[in-house]
C-alpha cells in the first residue's frame, strides 16, 4: 500500500509542472506584458502597480528565469497579495506586525464553495445510484426511457434560468426559501441549530441547480456499469445458485458497479469547481467562483494564478483519494496487478 | 446509425436536431422579420399573431432572433467541437500509435488538463483575449480535446494487435499508411458520439459566458445572449427567457439523446 | 448507503423549503406615521468595496459607504448650493488665494477623541503624498501652504487664485489623525476598521456578504434617525429585483424597463414599494477619436451627429426617462447653457455635409466613400446594456446614410487597457459625469492627452484652452458662468462628442421608509436621508426581535 501510495504521489510531480507550466502561460497571454492591462483609470496608481508587477514577477528576467521563480512560488505556497487596494493575501492568512489579521482570500472563499460541491456530490450519488439501478433492471423499457429522458433535461436546461425561476418561485411568490446570500441578517443571533437550519436553507437552490446537471453523467454511468456486470459469468452464477435476485443486484453487481464511480467521482471536481462561477455570482455566494470572476474583471493576477493552482492542486488530492480509496476496494490495485 | 435509430429516444432526438438544423438553415427564408430590425415603438410585445414569441427591448422580433440566434448557436457548437476532435484524433493517433515517450507526455498533457477548471481557464483566457465569436470558438475547441484522445488513444493501442495491422506492418507498410487506411478508419465510431455530446456542451458554454457578459457580441444574436438579455425580466416578459430557454434545452437534448443512442448502438457489448 | 442517505436528504431539501418567520403585521404603508428613531434600513450593493478610506478605494461602492461614515469641510445642500458640514463657516482672503476654514466647536471622532483642524492638515498631506496610491491628488497638490493655527482653523494657500477649490473641499473625506498615522496608509488596517465622524459607523463587515452600519453617538451632525444600515452585496440585477420583490432589501436603482413596465402592471408591487425620479449624475455619449481620419473634419463630426435620432434612444432605451443634453452640464443648472439645442435629427443635412467633405457612394455598395476607402468604422462600448442598446440604435440611423457602423462591447479592464489608453480605437460611447463644478480641464484640455489621462479622444482646440484656464481663475460666479457657457457653444459647434441623454436616476424605497423628499430636490432623494425613518408598526420582524 505505501509502495503504492508513493508511486501515486511521485505521479503528480509531472501533473505539477504542467499545471504551473499553464498557469504561467496565461498570466502571459495578455498581449504586450501583463503590465499593461489594468483595470483603473489612474495614470499613478497604474504606475505603481506595474512596478510592482514587474517585481513580483520579475519580468525583468529572461523567461526561463521567470518561470524557475514561479515555480518556486507555487512550491512554498506563497502567491503573494491581491492587486485590489487592500491587499489581502491571496492564499492564507497573515498577521502583521500589530497583531491585525488578514484573512487569505482563497482561505475564505474556498470552504464555502467545498461545501456546495460536497452536498451536491452527495445529493447526485443519493439520487443518480437508484435511478442508474432502476434504469439497469429495466433496460429500454419505460422505466430505464423516463429516467434517461429526465437526468438529460437536467443537464440540458440552462443552470441560471432554472435558477432564475426557482428563486423567483420559491423565493418570491411563495416565500418559502431565501433568494440569495449565504446568511439570513440577524444569524450571528442565532443558536447553533438555527444556524445551521439557515444556512441550509440558503444552500438549497444552489446545491439542487449544481447537482442537477451533474445527475445525467453519474446516473447513465451507474447504469452502464450494472448493465454490464449484470451480463458477467459470477452474477449468472450467483443467480443459477439461487440466491435472492436482491442479494444479486445489491450484493454483488452494484458493488461491483460501483468501483469505478469512485474514479469518476474524482474527475469530476474540477468541472464542479468551474461551474460555481454562474451559480455563485447569481446567488452572491462569495466562493472560489465569484472571486475568480471578480479576480478576472480586475486582472487581479496574484488572485487568478492561485486559484488556477489551487483548483488544480484540490483536484490532484481528489484523484489520489479516489484512487486510494479504489485500491483499498479493490485489492488487485493495491497488489499492483491492475491499471 | 440505423442501428441508433432503432432506439425511440434517439430517435426523438435525431429528429429535434434534424428540425433545428433545418430552421437554422433555412432562416432567412422563414424569418418573417429582420433579426436586426429595431421598432422603438414595439418595445416587449407580448406574443402575438404578428410576433410570434413576442418583441425584445429594442423591438426586434424574437423568433426571427431566434432562428438566426440557431445559426450561431450552433456554429459555435460545431466549430469548437471540430476543433476539439482534430486536437484530439491527431493526439490520440500519436499517442497510441507510437507509445513510448510520445504517449507518455501526450498523456500527461490530459491529465494537467482535466486538472484544472476547464470553465476558469475559458473565461480567462476570453476576458484577456477580448470575446469574438471565434475566440470563443477556438478557446472551447482548446479546451475540450481530453475525451478524444483518450478515445482515439485507447483504439489505436488495441487495434495495432490486432492481424491485419500486424500483417500489413510486417509487409512494410508505412506508418503514415498504417495509420490513415487501417488503424483511424477503425477508430473513428467512439469519437462520433463524443462529437454529439461534444456540441451539446459547447451549446452550454457559450450561454454560460453569455450570462457572464463574455458571450457571442451584439447585435449578433446566440441564444445565450438572449436568454441573458431577458434574464431581469423573467416573470414579467417572460417571453424573452422561456423561447431560448427551452430551446437551448430541446436542442441540449437531442444531442444527448443522440448520442447515448449512438453509443448503445456501437457499443458491442450492449447488444440486447 | 442510498436508502438511508435519500430520505435524509429528502427531509432536508424539504424542510428547508418551508416556515420562516411571517414577516412583519398588516400594517398599513400608507398612514402618516410620526418621525421616530431605530429600526434597519437594507440595500443591495453590485460589487464590494475593497476598503473605507475614501481617498484609496476607487470603486462606488466605497464612495456610497465611505459618505456614511466620514465627514468633509463643505457640503453641497439640497440645491446644490455649498454650505459647511465640519466647517462653520469659511472665508477667502481679498487675493483669492487663501481659504480659511472655521472649525464647528466641540467635534468628536465616534471613538470619543477630538476632531480638529490638526486632522484635515493630516488628511490634506495624506492625499498629496506621492506614497499614497490615490487618484485623487491633483486639485489638492495645487495647495502651496496648508496650516492649523488653532484646534478651529485650517488654512490653505494657493499660488493663484483656483476657482474649483472649495468644490475639491467638498469631495475630501477627513480622516481621524490618531488612528492611521504613522502606518502606511495604503495597507493600513484602518481601511477595514475605519472610525468617522458622520451619521454612522462600521458594526462588521462580512466578506463578500454585507457591511452593516450602526449610528454613531458622537456624530458632528446630530443623530440620524435609523439605527442600522445594512448594504447587501448581491452582484447580479436580476436577483437584485427579485430580493427587493420579495422584501428581503428595502431599496434599489431601477432600471427603465422595470420602472415603466414592471411597475404599472404589478399594482401589488406599487402598494409596497415606492418609485422615485431624480435627474442622474452623467450623461452618455459618443466620442470620436480626433486624432483618427475622418474624424479630424468636422464635418464629418456634424453629419454624425445630425443623422443620430437622440429623442429615438431616449424613448426606445430609456423609455423616455432621461433628457437630452447639449452641453456637459446639469440641464436647470447655472453651468449649463439654456441657449443650446442638441442638434436635430436631420439626415438630409448630414448627407450634404458628407457631401461636401468629399464623400459619395462611387461604387454603388451602398456605403459611402472617399478616395477608394469606405466609410466605415466601429464603435467600443463597455457591458452596460444601455449603451450597447444605444449602439445598435445609432448603427441603424448611420447605414441610413450610408455609413458602415460595427459594435464592439468589451468588459471595463480590457477597455480601458487595451483601447483607450493606447488610443487604440475609432469611436467610443462612453459616460462622464455631471458634477456640480463646471471645470471640465482634466477632460477637454489639450494638455492632458497622456495615457491614462481623461482626454483621450484627443480633443484640441487654443480657444477652448484659453476658457477652461481663465474659468480655473475667475472666483465670480457670474463671471465663471459666461465662461462656460461660451465653452460649452463651442463644444457644440465642434462636435467632437454627440451628446446623447442624461438618463434618471430611478430609486426605488419600499414604502415602510418614511421622510423621503418627492419630487426630488436637486440634489437628490438621499440628501436627508438621515431624516428618513421607519416607523416601528412597519419594521422587519426578524432584526426587531433581536
Amino acid at each position: 500500500m505505501t509502495r503504492y501510495l508513493l508511486r501515486r504521489l511521485f505521479w503528480m510531480v509531472p501533473l505539477l509542472v504542467g499545471i504551473s507550466l499553464i498557469s504561467f502561460l496565461i498570466m502571459h497571454l495578455a498581449p504586450g506584458d501583463i503590465t499593461t492591462t489594468e483595470a483603473g483609470f489612474n495614470p499613478k496608481a497604474s504606475q505603481e502597480s506595474r512596478q510592482k508587477l514587474r517585481q513580483l514577477y520579475h519580468l525583468d528576467e529572461p523567461l526561463i528565469v521567470q518561470y524557475g521563480l514561479w515555480l518556486k512560488r507555487m512550491a512554498t505556497l506563497d502567491f503573494g497579495t491581491s492587486f485590489a487596494s487592500h491587499q489581502r493575501p491571496v492564499f492564507l492568512e497573515r498577521k502583521d506586525d500589530k497583531g491585525n489579521v488578514s484573512k487569505g482570500m482563497i482561505q475564505e472563499a474556498l470552504p464555502i464553495t467545498l461545501l456546495i460541491n460536497v452536498l451536491s456530490l452527495v445529493l447526485i450519488i443519493a439520487v443518480a445510484l437508484p435511478l442508474g439501478v432502476i434504469s439497469a433492471l429495466n433496460p429500454n423499457k419505460p422505466p430505464d426511457r423516463t429516467i434517461t429522458v429526465f437526468v438529460f433535461i437536467g443537464f440540458a436546461v440552462p443552470g441560471f434560468w432554472l435558477a432564475l425561476m426557482m428563486m423567483y418561485w420559491l423565493g418570491v411568490a411563495h416565500d418559502w426559501l431565501p433568494i440569495s446570500g449565504l446568511h439570513s441578517l440577524g444569524y450571528e443571533h442565532l443558536t447553533w441549530p438555527a444556524r445551521w437550519w439557515d444556512t441550509a436553507r440558503h444552500l438549497a437552490i444552489p446545491v439542487f441547480i449544481s447537482a442537477l446537471g451533474g445527475l445525467a453523467g453519474i446516473s447513465l454511468f451507474v447504469r452502464n456499469g450494472m448493465l454490464d456486470v449484470l451480463h458477467q459469468d459470477y452474477i449468472t452464477t450467483a443467480r443459477a445458485k439461487g440466491l435472492p435476485e436482491n442479494t444479486v443486484v445489491y450484493r454483488h453487481a452494484l458493488r461491483n458497479a460501483l468501483l469505478p464511480l469512485i474514479t469518476i467521482l474524482g474527475l469530476s471536481i474540477p468541472g464542479l469547481i468551474g461551474g460555481s462561477v454562474i451559480a455563485e455570482s447569481l446567488f452572491a455566494i462569495p466562493g472560489m467562483g465569484k472571486l475568480f470572476y471578480d479576480a478576472v474583471l480586475m486582472r487581479d493576477f496574484p488572485v487568478i494564478m492561485g486559484i488556477l493552482t489551487i483548483g488544480a492542486a484540490l483536484t490532484l488530492i481528489g484523484n489520489l483519494l479516489a484512487d486510494l480509496a479504489y485500491a483499498w476496494a479493490d485489492p488487485r490495485v493495491r497488489r499492483g496487478v491492475g491499471g | 446509425m440505423k442501428q441508433a435509430l432503432s432506439n425511440p429516444l434517439a430517435r426523438w432526438g435525431f429528429a429535434i436536431i434534424a428540425t433545428v438544423l433545418l430552421l437554422a438553415l433555412l432562416a432567412p427564408l422563414i424569418a418573417p422579420y429582420d433579426p436586426d430590425a429595431i421598432d422603438v415603438k414595439a418595445i416587449l410585445l407580448a406574443p402575438s399573431s404578428s410576433h410570434w414569441m413576442g418583441t425584445d427591448g429594442l423591438g426586434r422580433d424574437v423568433f426571427s432572433r431566434m432562428l438566426f440566434g440557431a445559426r450561431i448557436s450552433l456554429l459555435v457548437g460545431f466549430v469548437a467541437v471540430g476543433i476539439a476532435t482534430a486536437i484530439g484524433i491527431v493526439l490520440g493517433a500519436l499517442a497510441g500509435f507510437y507509445r513510448g515517450w510520445v504517449d507518455t507526455v501526450i498523456m500527461r498533457l490530459v491529465d494537467v488538463m482535466l486538472t484544472i477548471p476547464t470553465f476558469f481557464l475559458i473565461l480567462a483566457v476570453i476576458a484577456f483575449l477580448t470575446p469574438s465569436i471565434w475566440n470563443i470558438m477556438i478557446v472551447i475547441g482548446l479546451t475540450s480535446w481530453m475525451g478524444v484522445t483518450r478515445l482515439v488513444r485507447a483504439e489505436f493501442l488495441s487495434l495495432r494487435e490486432r492481424e491485419f495491422v500486424m500483417a500489413s506492418q510486417i509487409l512494410g507498410a508505412r506508418d503514415g499508411r498504417l495509420i490513415f487506411r487501417h488503424l483511424l478508419p477503425n477508430s473513428l465510431t467512439p469519437v462520433i458520439v463524443s462529437t454529439v455530446l461534444g456540441v451539446a456542451s459547447a451549446v452550454l458554454v457559450e450561454s454560460g459566458l453569455s450570462f457572464l457578459g463574455l458571450g457571442v457580441q451584439p447585435p449578433n444574436a446566440s441564444w445565450g445572449n438572449i436568454l441573458t438579455d431577458g434574464k431581469e425580466y423573467i416573470e414579467f416578459a417572460w417571453w424573452l427567457s422561456l423561447f431560448p430557454g427551452m430551446a437551448i434545452l430541446l436542442t441540449v437534448l437531442g444531442y444527448n439523446l443522440l448520442g447515448e443512442g449512438l453509443r448503445d448502438a456501437l457499443d458491442p457489448r450492449s447488444n440486447k | 448507503m442510498p436508502r438511508k442517505l435519500l430520505p435524509f436528504l429528502a427531509a432536508f431539501f424539504l424542510l428547508a423549503a418551508c416556515g420562516r418567520p411571517a414577516d412583519s403585521s398588516n400594517a398599513d404603508l400608507n398612514r402618516p406615521y410620526p418621525p421616530q428613531s431605530g429600526g434597519t434600513l437594507v440595500d443591495a450593493m453590485a460589487g464590494e468595496p475593497s476598503g473605507l478610506i475614501p481617498m484609496l478605494a476607487g470603486e462606488s461602492a466605497a464612495s456610497a459607504i465611505a459618505a456614511n461614515i466620514f465627514n468633509t469641510l463643505l457640503k453641497y445642500d439640497k440645491n446644490l448650493e455649498l454650505e459647511g458640514e465640519l466647517a462653520k463657516s469659511w472665508d477667502i482672503s481679498d487675493d483669492q488665494k487663501t481659504i480659511t476654514f472655521h472649525l464647528k466647536p466641540d467635534l468628536k471622532w465616534a471613538d470619543g477623541a477630538p476632531l480638529t483642524s490638526a486632522d484635515a492638515l493630516f488628511t490634506w498631506k495624506l492625499v498629496t503624498d506621492d506614497n499614497t496610491r490615490t487618484p485623487y491628488g491633483a486639485d489638492y497638490k495645487l495647495v502651496i501652504r496648508a496650516e492649523a493655527p488653532d484646534a478651529q482653523t485650517f488654512r490653505v494657500s494657493y499660488a493663484q487664485p483656483y476657482a474649483p477649490a472649495l468644490d475639491s473641499w467638498a469631495g475630501l473625506q477627513i480622516l481621524p489623525k490618531h488612528l492611521p498615522q504613522g502606518q502606511d496608509i495604503n495597507t493600513t488596517a484602518f481601511a477595514r476598521h475605519p472610525v468617522g465622524s458622520h451619521y454612522y459607523q462600521l458594526a462588521e463587515w462580512t466578506n463578500g456578504e454585507r457591511i452593516s452600519l450602526v449610528r454613531n453617538p458622537n456624530a458632528t451632525q446630530g443623530q440620524a434617525r435609523i439605527d442600522r444600515l445594512l448594504s447587501r452585496f448581491i452582484p447580479d440585477p436580476a436577483a437584485q429585483f427579485l430580493e427587493l420583490m420579495a422584501d428581503n432589501i428595502d431599496s434599489m436603482g431601477l432600471s427603465p424597463i422595470q420602472y415603466a413596465r414592471i411597475f404599472p402592471a404589478r399594482p401589488e408591487l406599487n402598494q409596497k414599494i415606492a418609485l422615485y425620479k431624480e435627474l442622474g449624475n452623467a450623461y452618455t455619449y459618443l466620442g470620436f477619436n480626433l486624432k483618427h481620419k475622418p474624424f479630424d473634419d468636422q464635418r464629418v463630426r456634424q453629419a454624425i451627429n445630425y443623422a443620430i435620432d437622440k429623442q429615438e434612444i431616449i424613448d426606445g432605451v430609456l423609455l423616455g426617462l432621461g433628457e437630452p443634453v447639449a452641453s456637459p452640464y446639469k440641464p436647470g443648472t447655472r453651468w449649463s447653457n439654456p441657449r443650446l439645442h442638441p442638434y436635430p435629427y436631420d439626415p438630409e443635412k448630414a448627407k450634404q455635409l458628407l457631401k461636401d467633405a468629399g464623400y459619395a457612394d462611387h461604387d454603388g455598395d451602398g456605403i459611402l466613400d472617399k478616395d477608394g476607402k469606405p466609410l466605415a468604422f466601429e464603435i467600443l462600448t463597455n457591458q452596460n446594456k444601455q449603451r450597447e442598446m444605444s449602439a445598435t440604435l445609432i448603427q441603424r440611423r448611420l447605414k441610413d446614410i450610408g455609413i458602415d457602423v460595427k459594435i464592439r462591447v468589451l468588459e471595463w479592464a480590457s477597455f480601458i487597457g487595451r483601447f483607450i489608453k493606447t488610443g487604440d480605437f475609432d469611436v467610443v460611447l462612453l459616460g462622464w459625469g455631471l458634477g456640480q463644478e463646471p471645470d471640465q480641464f482634466n477632460i477637454w484640455h489639450s494638455s492632458q492627452q497622456a495615457p491614462g489621462q481623461f482626454n483621450f479622444i484627443g480633443y484640441s482646440n487654443p480657444e477652448v484652452d484659453k476658457l477652461l484656464e481663465q474659468g480655473r481663475l475667475e472666483l465670480n460666479p457670474d463671471k465663471r458662468q459666461e465662461i462656460y457657457h461660451q465653452f460649452a457653444k463651442i463644444l457644440l459647434e465642434d462636435s467632437p462628442i454627440v451628446y446623447l441623454y442624461a438618463g434618471y436616476g430611478l430609486p426605488a424605497i419600499h414604502k415602510r421608509v418614511k421622510g423621503i423628499d418627492n419630487p426630488a430636490p436637486p440634489a437628490g432623494i438621499g440628501h436627508n436621508a438621515y431624516e428618513w425613518y421607519i416607523p416601528e408598526p412597519l419594521r422587519r420582524t426578524e432584526i426587531s426581535a433581536q
